[in-house]
């Protein structure tokens, strides 16, 4: 048994090592190492296509995880005092964002945008010639990145509102704190790390995501997009040391996200 | 470069004969790039002193645009230099087919100040007014005369500039000859190995345009076919190949590099590369057919910012600029003041330059292919089956 | 303002709920509306959508029968495989690790899922094309093994990519098993064998329905592993939506696809859920 686990865990981690070990190549060849050498770093680097992929990424990835991060707490706040009816279409809709597919997610988001800046622009280009036009880019693409990521944090953090004692809450209300009082120094603590870790999972979800900003990234380039391109383009260790990179900024984001979640077990005992 | 040029000005026409004199072989090319070449470099350079002072970048250009091209098909610092210049950045996104491209477009708000579509596309993306017509008072570094019509007619449509030629070039196929020494001539040849010698080692594209019309012309049928019969002959050749197929994939650079692949449907540009890096790899144009393209540039109708496109268009019209983007890429130019800036080495590349005798039987794409609902259907049940 | 405090509390219910009722509104119902209007339109002469009411994009859906066929028997081999190896894997970490590195070896387990899916796969790219395992091959003597682009690699690359997923819910469900349970069936003399089965297996399988049904549901939509390792010669609905709306440019008949994958998805949702009620008992889920 314990040479099976072992088997899975190697298994899982040899191919990263190997796409890792091979970022460090001196020669050209992604499959032959010929020594040891930091130059595919400094080209990745330097390179300002990846730089500006890596930009709209990070802008896509931090914006969309925040406005989940508050609007999918919020949401998670709100459905507690809902009716059952109604909290059934939400709970209903949170869990569709979940569950289809990136690729149906991608489509839809087109056809409905593209429709929609088909009615809107020429009403635009009819007003004044200066007008701007609407495009796809980073809305579209924080919007659909959105969809998913808020799903995320309304689950976690409702999941967190459920085993969150009650009594805490209707104290406060009973010394006569006033709502914004009781929110901000009674439930935000309690909930801070379910929301922080929902944040990170969001940053981690678009900062990852291909399919869905294949669809809808317009002229934007994002990160994985550009990697995926490169990948069908041509095989340099440069592909590796960005894969590497790629790699390193999000173990380190599960670290602080894993050491955020963990910290809830305390208060939940 | 060489040092035994002449300081006056050629006349386009004069480079023209002597260029067909040269390509004939009735002249050296030591004549050749005597009587041209660095004579006609300083011509242009003292027309074209920089790109700062052009008059196309008076306009407010804006801080940044994107283009949408072809992979390995320019040379990063042309879009340095742009930067440099004008201060406008300049976006790059590459596409795998034309196809891929329209859909974009069609989209709507793809984004592009500028692109490359294949000559066989813009009558249909003017037909749809995807495109604008071309006001070619932005774009002086133009020069009609010295182009050579045979690759730039499709840049009109009826009457009317909507696209200026990029690159030309062949699809033609990549043979590794170290692993396969067959000698192959034909796309007959080619579907025939691909099911025997190189049985899981061949690549065709994911391109309806080429792959569907390699394999009528291996039938002895039109490369731009669209009736059904025809088709359903291609899709028979298709199905049965395709079992011995390594991949269907429009980027075949990186199979064949690590000789996963040891043959591939292939154009101009990749073949030079592929055989400058890797000796041992062949570019072969089929006796039987095939393709000729060319790539031009042109203008979306929605470009966000067509000030910065008609600068960045006129740019890489000037030919001190476009010889370094052939050089990059390795696809003929169709402006002879171009080629009489390249290296001999890319001249006489056979490659690059094939004779004249192995580009006739090659043929444009047509239009109807690109939306055509039969060839598109064929090419999703071949990849499906 | 005199507000009753019923009224200001539907009104802050509804501050609370506006944002992401809105964003559920504009950015999930109103698209899949779209999509579902488009699956009754045509296809316009140059590609794109033009207005119709015709269900012939439906009835045109066996024109990619191919890919559904490709999904639907490559998806379920490939989570049943994962289940293969997870299950095991899940129950030596839960029942026999020692709990002092259990945490550890758990999120080792874990951390992979939230890496690049992209980079994972490129990592089997590599291995699997002619200079990686065919080269060791070659070595000892066996030539001419071809692994990349084939059936085979595709469904590697799907074991690969969603294996921690599928230990992580069957991982939770065994761990909150009450061990004492155990010791008594086995006080009572029933063999480990005959525990596992009368007691085990049957208290996880609310996590191995949640992981097979989310290996399954993400797998249905699946585009890049085919892409990247079946050489563009093994397809799935996921390549032929991003070919149809990408390349030939069907916008109604890849709108048709689409809403038939999303209620694939929903029938296999239901079919697990079912599935696990009916032997669990409780209509508990566990998730990640």
């Amino acid at each position: 048994m314990r040479v099976f686990l072992s088997a899975v865990y190697l298994f899982l981690y040899a191919p990263i090592a190997l796409v890792v070990v091979f970022s460090f190549n001196a020669g050209r060849s992604a499959t032959q190492m010929t020594g040891f050498s930091l130059q595919w770093y400094g080209k990745a680097l330097s390179n300002v296509f990846l730089t500006d992929a890596l930009k709209t990424s990070l802008i896509v990835a931090f914006t969309s995880a925040a406005l989940a991060a508050v609007f999918g707490t919020m949401a998670a706040m709100g459905m507690e005092r809902l009716g059952p009816r109604l909290r059934a279409v939400f709970d209903g809709m949170l869990a569709a964002a979940i569950v289809v597919p990136g690729v149906v997610i991608g489509i839809a988001t087109l056809v409905a945008l593209a429709g929609l800046f088909g009615v809107i622009n020429p009403v635009l280009a009819e007003l004044s010639s200066t007008a701007p036009q609407f495009q796809m880019g980073y809305l579209s693409l924080i919007a659909a990145h959105g969809l998913f990521s808020m799903a995320l944090v309304a689950m976690i953090v409702k999941a967190r509102i459920a085993s969150l004692s009650r009594d805490i809450v209707e104290a406060s209300y009973d010394l006569y704190a006033p709502p914004f009082a009781t929110f901000f120094q009674i439930v935000l603590p309690q909930l801070r790390p379910s929301i922080l870790a929902g944040f990170l999972m969001s940053f981690t979800f678009s900062f990852d995501d291909f399919i869905i900003a294949f669809f809808v990234a317009g002229a934007k380039t994002t990160l994985p997009m550009y990697v995926f391109a490169s990948i069908r383009r041509g095989v340099t260790p440069e592909i590796n040391a960005i894969a590497t990179m790629v790699l390193v900024a999000s173990l380190i984001l599960i670290a602080l996200a894993w050491l955020l979640m963990r910290e809830r077990k305390p208060h939940a005992a | 470069m060489t040092k035994d040029f002449k300081d006056t000005p050629i006349t386009p026409d004069r480079f023209m004969t002597e260029f067909m004199r040269w390509k004939r072989g009735s002249i050296t090319r030591r004549h050749f790039m005597g009587v041209t070449g660095l004579g006609l470099a300083t011509a242009v350079l003292s027309r074209f002193p920089g790109a700062g002072v052009n008059p196309a970048f008076a306009e407010d250009l804006g801080t940044q645009m994107a283009i949408a091209t072809w992979p390995n098909y320019h040379d990063p610092a042309t879009f340095e230099n742009f930067t440099a210049a004008t201060g406008v950045a300049v976006e790059v996104n590459v596409f795998g087919s034309n196809e891929e491209m329209l859909a974009k477009l069609q989209a709507g708000g793809a984004g592009w100040s500028l692109f490359v579509p294949t000559n066989y596309t813009i009558s249909t993306y003017a037909g749809l007014k995807l495109i604008d017509a071309l006001d070619l008072s932005k774009i002086p570094n133009f020069s009609p005369s010295t182009q050579n019509p045979r690759f730039t007619s499709e840049g009109m449509v009826d009457g009317t500039t909507y696209a200026l030629p990029k690159n030309w070039g062949t699809t033609g196929f990549a043979v590794n000859t170290a692993e396969l020494k067959a000698p192959l001539t034909s796309w007959k040849d080619f579907f025939a190995v691909a099911m025997n010698e190189a049985d899981g080692r061949a690549m065709v594209h994911d391109y309806q345009l080429t792959t569907i019309g390699s394999a009528l012309v291996s039938l002895g049928l039109d490369f731009n076919s669209t009736k059904p019969e025809d088709l359903a002959q291609a899709e028979k050749l298709l199905l049965e190949v395709k079992p011995h197929l390594f991949a269907i994939n429009s980027d075949y650079q990186p199979s064949m590099r690590s000789t996963d692949a040891w043959m591939t449907m292939c154009w101009t540009n990749d073949g030079a590369q592929l055989n400058r890096d890797m000796p041992e790899i062949a570019y072969i144009l089929g006796t039987d057919g095939g393709e000729i393209w060319t790539d031009y540039y042109a203008i979306p109708s929605s470009a966000p910012n067509k000030a910065a496109g008609y600068a960045l268009l006129n740019f890489l019209m000037d030919p001190a600029v476009a010889v370094k983007e052939h050089i990059a890429n390795g696809a003929p130019a169709t402006d002879s003041r171009v080629i009489a800036l390249l290296p001999p080495e890319i001249t006489s590349n056979k490659i690059v330059y094939p004779d004249e005798a192995s580009l006739t039987p090659l043929e444009f794409g047509a239009a109807a292919t690109l939306t055509d609902p039969g060839r598109a259907e064929l090419m999703a049940r071949f990849k499906s089956a | 303002m005199a507000l009753s405090a019923a009224a200001r509390k539907r009104w802050v219910t509804a501050a609370l709920l506006a944002p992401a009722g809105l964003w559920l509104f504009f950015f999930l119902a109103l698209p899949f509306l779209a999509i579902l209007v488009f699956s009754l339109g045509e296809r316009a002469p140059a590609g794109g959508y033009q207005p119709a009411l015709t269900l012939a994009n439906y009835l045109n859906l066996p024109a990619r029968g191919a890919a559904f066929l490709n999904t639907a028997l490559l998806a379920p081999v490939g989570a049943a495989l994962c289940l293969a190896i997870a299950y095991p894997a899940a129950w030596f970490l839960a029942l026999r690790v020692d709990p002092r590195h259990r945490l550890l070896l758990v999120a080792l387990m874990i951390v992979p899922f939230w890496t690049s899916m992209l980079v994972r796969t490129y990592a089997w790219m590599y291995l699997l094309g002619a200079r990686g395992i065919p080269q060791l091959l070659e070595m000892i003597g066996i030539e001419n093994i071809r692994l990349i682009n084939t059936p085979g690699a595709v469904l590697l690359g799907i074991v690969y990519g969603y294996l921690p997923l599928m230990v992580m819910p069957i991982y939770v469900s065994l761990e909150k098993l009450d061990r004492r349970l155990l010791e008594a069936s086995s006080d009572l003399g029933a063999r480990p064998m005959s525990t596992f089965l009368t007691v085990t297996l049957p208290l996880s399988m609310p996590g191995v329905m949640t992981g097979v049904a989310l290996v399954s549901i993400l797998l249905l939509g699946e585009y890049l592993i085919p892409q990247m390792l079946g050489g563009g010669k093994v397809y799935f609905i996921g390549n032929a939506l991003v070919d149809l709306f990408l390349q030939s440019r069907n916008w109604p008949f890849g709108s048709a696809i689409a809403v038939t994958l999303v209620l694939g998805v929903v029938g296999v949702l239901l079919i697990t859920m079912r599935i696990a009620w009916k032997v669990s008992g409780t209509r508990q889920m566990d998730l990640v």
